[in-house]
């Protein structure tokens, strides 16, 4: 895609005092995409939209905005609109006022400022509500008329600040689908910080992941959640996350909990100490499998996570069946290898294998 | 049953309270009403024929405080207009800019507030005198403003850090400059913190009476000054004094009536957030 919109950032720095928020971080969101910035609290996420949206300073680095250096220019300089957590609404204003006030602030003409709010108001289904101030509406109805604000002016870059995160469980779903619609139609680049893995997974074409004040990975969903390149990043993804047991790689097989499994393509002949990832889902019960006992059997309205003790490890199984089982219960655990997942233990980055699942 | 007995207990206490607080008033009234034979007489007489003369003399007699209301009407009203004018900008730079200076500004600004006046009344009057300031509108206002703007600062900081930063960013996006989003967005959610400053700094400087006795003369005479005169070596005139203070009381009363809902919870700003001040 070749339209505008696309943000750049490299090197970039950010230092609160002695701790570094952004310890150097390089992104290139493309021209259209919707891009998740994913990550659990205080990774830098939220850090990094407010640097693209000038509401930050950086200490170190730059930042684009379709090719031209925005890094020291003033918020309203860069053509950028905010979807804020907590939606930052005027509450002296009526939701016609609050939709308007941008385009207030740049001379409009009245009947412009008049249609394209009504037009806005309309596409978010708020045209009934103009009148009323953001403490007569409910959650969602505010959430509506701040994205509302947001598409008036019809920016070059939609950031958005965590904005389903008020909102109860089922609203969430409905807004999520609307968001991604309003994407699709408007087709403006979209920057969406969240720490809800779901809401990247679902809505983001690419996603960059950050742990400590750095990203870690960058991919789209599939190749994140089916490829983690570290075990940070795979103890983030999925939920219940992935299961990391310790193991051994030694002359093609992995010996995991006393049991060895080939492991062709992986390591060398030195022995080598991993990590082992496999996600709940990718274990099953099988009978000839490795034994473990259940500690806890939690059923879900589709299925059981079991708690298995597997040796020294516990580990989370996510069965179809909604089993419950007495706790100590035997029983005997199976995966297909390629469903693993192996990193270093020391460095904590991805092993190949030759028997890794690729792409999609 | 239980109740109802709690709850009359409680008005008579009110009440009672209320009759303590407001008896000198409601004296004062009933004083300014008395001719001087019933001011005077003692036992004090409850019963008596009301009479208007005092006020007739207080407002138009020889010694008329209307000139002095008005004295009084021009430094507070200008009191006020200058504080706030110069009091909603330096709150919103204290409470929003990132200055390296703002806490030591912020406690410069109210030490000035913990020296006593009385230890002030010499050293402005020196000032004032050597300006040629004293018994001026400028000269009162000046001193009147030395007060009246810590105040008005601090009250108005504490107004303006409750207001969450994140609207102002959100103006800020919408390419409203910073006095524009002063403007269209921060002040109308603080019209009430305004209105207390308003009312706070107007009546203290109405009611002001130690600088206005020491620093005023015959051009400008504030009321309290003036009512002042009613007392005198030879006599002091009981109901002329009490009509002007009744007269002098009521833009108190108007001011404190229409702006009860904003006074309470100017008192208590901050006191439920409390996670305004950073």
């Amino acid at each position: 895609m070749s339209g505008p919109g696309r943000v750049t950032l490299r090197g970039v720095v950010k230092r609160h005092g002695a701790v570094a928020a952004l310890k150097g971080v390089n992104l290139d969101i493309r021209p259209g995409e919707f891009f998740a910035l994913l990550g659990p609290s205080g990774s830098g996420k939220t850090t990094t939209l407010r640097i693209i949206a000038g509401l930050e300073t950086v200490d170190e680095g730059s930042v684009h905005i379709d090719g031209a250096d925005v890094t020291r220019l003033p918020p309203g300089d860069r053509d950028v609109a905010m979807v804020f957590q907590s939606y930052a609404l005027y509450p002296h204003m009526t939701v016609f006022d609050n939709i308007a006030f941008p385009l207030r602030m740049v001379g409009t003409p009245k009947a412009e400022i008049a249609a394209r709010v009504a037009e806005a108001a309309g596409r978010l289904q708020i045209g009934h509500l103009v009148d009323r101030r953001p403490g007569q509406l409910s959650g969602g109805q505010q959430q509506r008329t701040a994205l509302a604000r947001a598409i008036v002016r019809r920016p070059t870059l939609f950031l958005l600040d965590e904005p389903l995160s008020n909102l109860d469980a089922r609203l969430r779903l409905d807004t999520r689908v609307e968001i991604k619609t309003l994407h699709q139609t408007l087709g403006v680049t979209t920057i969406y910080v969240t720490h809800d893995q779901e809401e990247a997974m679902t809505l983001a074409d690419r996603m960059a992941v950050f742990v400590d004040g750095e990203i870690v990975q960058v991919g789209t969903p599939e190749e994140v959640f089916d490829r983690p390149n570290s075990v940070k990043v795979a103890a983030f993804l999925g939920n219940p996350p992935m299961n990391l047991v310790r193991g051994m790689l030694a002359g093609g097989r992995l010996v995991l909990e006393g049991h060895a499994i080939p492991m062709p393509g992986a390591g060398g002949n030195e022995p080598r100490e991993v990590t082992v990832g496999i996600r709940p889902g990718d274990l099953r019960l099988e009978r000839g499998g490795i034994p473990a006992t259940v500690y806890l059997s939690e059923v879900l309205g589709e299925g059981t996570i079991l708690n298995l003790r597997l040796g020294e490890s516990l580990v989370k199984a996510r069965i179809p069946a909604k089993r419950r089982m007495a706790t100590g219960a035997p029983v005997e655990i199976g995966f297909d290898p390629a469903c693993l997942h192996l990193f270093d233990r020391t460095s904590g980055l991805r092993i190949a294998t030759a028997l890794e699942k690729t792409g999609a | 049953m239980t109740r109802g007995v709690g709850r009359a207990v409680g008005l008579a206490v009110a009440g009672l309270v209320l009759l303590v607080w407001s008896f000198p008033v409601l004296w004062g009234l009933v004083t300014s009403l008395k001719t001087e034979r019933d001011v005077l007489a003692y036992p004090p007489s409850v019963v008596f024929t009301p009479t208007l003369d005092n006020y007739r003399s207080a407002l138009v007699g020889r010694q008329s405080i209307l000139p002095n209301l008005w004295a009084s009407t021009m430094v507070a009203t200008a009191t006020t207009a200058v504080t706030v004018l110069l009091a909603v900008p330096a709150a919103y730079a204290f409470a929003r800019l990132r200055m390296r200076a703002r806490k030591a500004l912020g406690l410069y600004t109210l030490f000035t507030q913990m020296v006593p006046p009385v230890g002030l009344v010499i050293p402005y009057f020196l000032i004032l005198n050597r300006l040629g300031w004293l018994d001026t509108y400028g000269g009162l206002i000046l001193v009147y403003l030395t007060a009246s703007l810590p105040f008005a600062i601090w009250l108005m900081v504490s107004y303006m850090e409750d207001l969450p930063l994140e609207m102002e960013e959100a103006a800020f996006l919408d390419r409203a400059s910073r006095l524009r989003t002063l403007w269209h967005v921060i002040l109308p959610q603080v019209r009430g913190g305004i209105a207390v400053t308003v009312i706070f700094v107007f009546l203290n400087a109405w009611n002001e009476f130690l600088f206005a006795v020491v620093l005023s003369g015959r051009e400008v005479r504030p009321v309290t000054v003036a009512m002042y005169n009613f007392i005198s070596v030879e006599q002091t005139l009981w109901g002329p004094l009490a009509a002007a203070a009744m007269v002098a009381m009521l833009p108190v009363i108007v001011l404190g009536v229409a702006g009860q809902r904003h006074i309470v919870k100017g008192l208590t700003v901050g006191a439920v957030k409390g996670g305004g001040r950073r």
